[in-house]
């Protein structure tokens, strides 16, 4: 958490506001401001309604160019949303294999995205949106290697990979010609609020 | 950089990584071989009983062997198609429901425990097959 700590305080330009935001009784900045919180509860609310909206379409999805997106402008602090949108989606559909799975998956992309924030150029982040897809099989079926031994996680790897070609490839479409329309949208709201640091 | 340069960059790596995966799946496929096969069906129920079936077939997957042994009567099955493939429920009128005790049918290749459903489970010359009624215990 020592990391989380150093790196995870968020500076609003309006010093006043932000005096108001994280300064508690004692005089100790607040990991999370007020803003962040609410920005983090709509960020996780954005990808499960995102992920539902898309679901009836397999292997299209949003969630993960939006955990991209959303991680350079959040940094480290999407862990939270991205793990609260994990437990929505085990509310929703209950424990299974795959809460495992989607505990170190998603988190990953955030981890990915943060050691890439010194690209400016869409490209970097539309290949990683492809590879996340493409891996995404390989990623998941890490779980049955320890449950089964090597044998089955290779076989349910193997067995999902048209299915994670599949991904990859709507993957990369979805993030080359939404990155730019989302980051704009982000930098608008970044001016006219001053949130996200 | 230029940014046409990053397009043909990105494009490139993820056609590279497509090309790769689409020779792994190629490679390590469960494998099939076709004529005819004799193989060897073992059904234990939950009673611990167990029948063994002898057939030659010229099917591919498991799933096949046992329509064909159902046809020749004395075997049944019934099964749901679900994402993972064919789950079989039931096998000689014994049915395995693990919402209400924990118990499935399980498939053994060989001896081992399968790692295929039955739909995707390849058949070759002198495999034994068995479906045991198990039941998970918590």
């Amino acid at each position: 958490m020592r990391f989380m700590h150093s790196n995870m305080s968020i500076e609003t330009p309006d010093q006043a506001e932000k005096k108001s935001f994280t300064d508690s009784g004692l005089g100790k900045k607040k990991i999370f401001t007020a803003a962040d919180i609410a920005v983090i509860g709509m960020m996780a609310a954005l990808l499960e309604v995102v992920k539902v909206a898309l679901q009836s379409i397999p292997n299209v999805e949003l969630v993960t160019l939006l955990i991209i997106v959303f991680t350079l402008y959040l940094g480290p602090k999407s862990l939270i949303a991205v793990w609260g949108f994990v437990g929505m989606e085990c509310a929703v559909y209950g424990l299974g294999l795959w809460t495992i799975m989607y505990i170190y998956v998603w988190p990953l992309l955030v981890v990915i995205t943060c050691l890439m924030r010194k690209y400016k150029s869409q490209w970097p982040f539309v290949t990683l949106a492809a590879m996340f897809g493409l891996f995404f099989g390989a990623m998941c079926s890490i779980p049955y290697f320890f449950m089964g031994g090597p044998a089955t996680a290779l076989a349910w790897w193997v067995a999902g990979i048209p299915f994670d070609i599949l991904h990859g490839i709507t993957n990369f479409v979805g993030a080359a010609i939404l990155f730019t329309p989302l980051t704009k949208a982000l930098n608008r709201i970044k001016q006219s609020t001053g949130l996200f640091g | 950089m230029k940014k046409n340069t990053k397009i043909i960059i990105s494009v490139v790596a993820v056609l590279a990584v497509i090309c790769l995966l689409f020779v792994a799946y190629k490679l390590l496929s469960p494998k099939t071989s076709q004529g005819s096969k004799a193989i060897t069906i073992e059904v234990t129920d939950n009673n611990a009983q167990t029948k063994t079936y002898e057939l030659k077939t010229d099917a591919e997957f498991l799933s096949q062997a046992m329509d064909e042994l159902a046809k020749a009567g004395d075997f049944s099955y019934e099964g749901t198609n679900g994402d993972y493939g064919l789950y079989i429920t039931a096998v000689n009128g014994v049915t395995a429901d693990y919402d209400a005790d924990g118990a499935y049918w399980s498939i053994y290749v060989n001896g081992e425990y399968g790692s295929y459903g039955a739909d995707s489970q390849p058949v070759a010359d002198g495999d034994k097959f068995g479906f045991v009624y198990e039941v998970y215990a918590q």
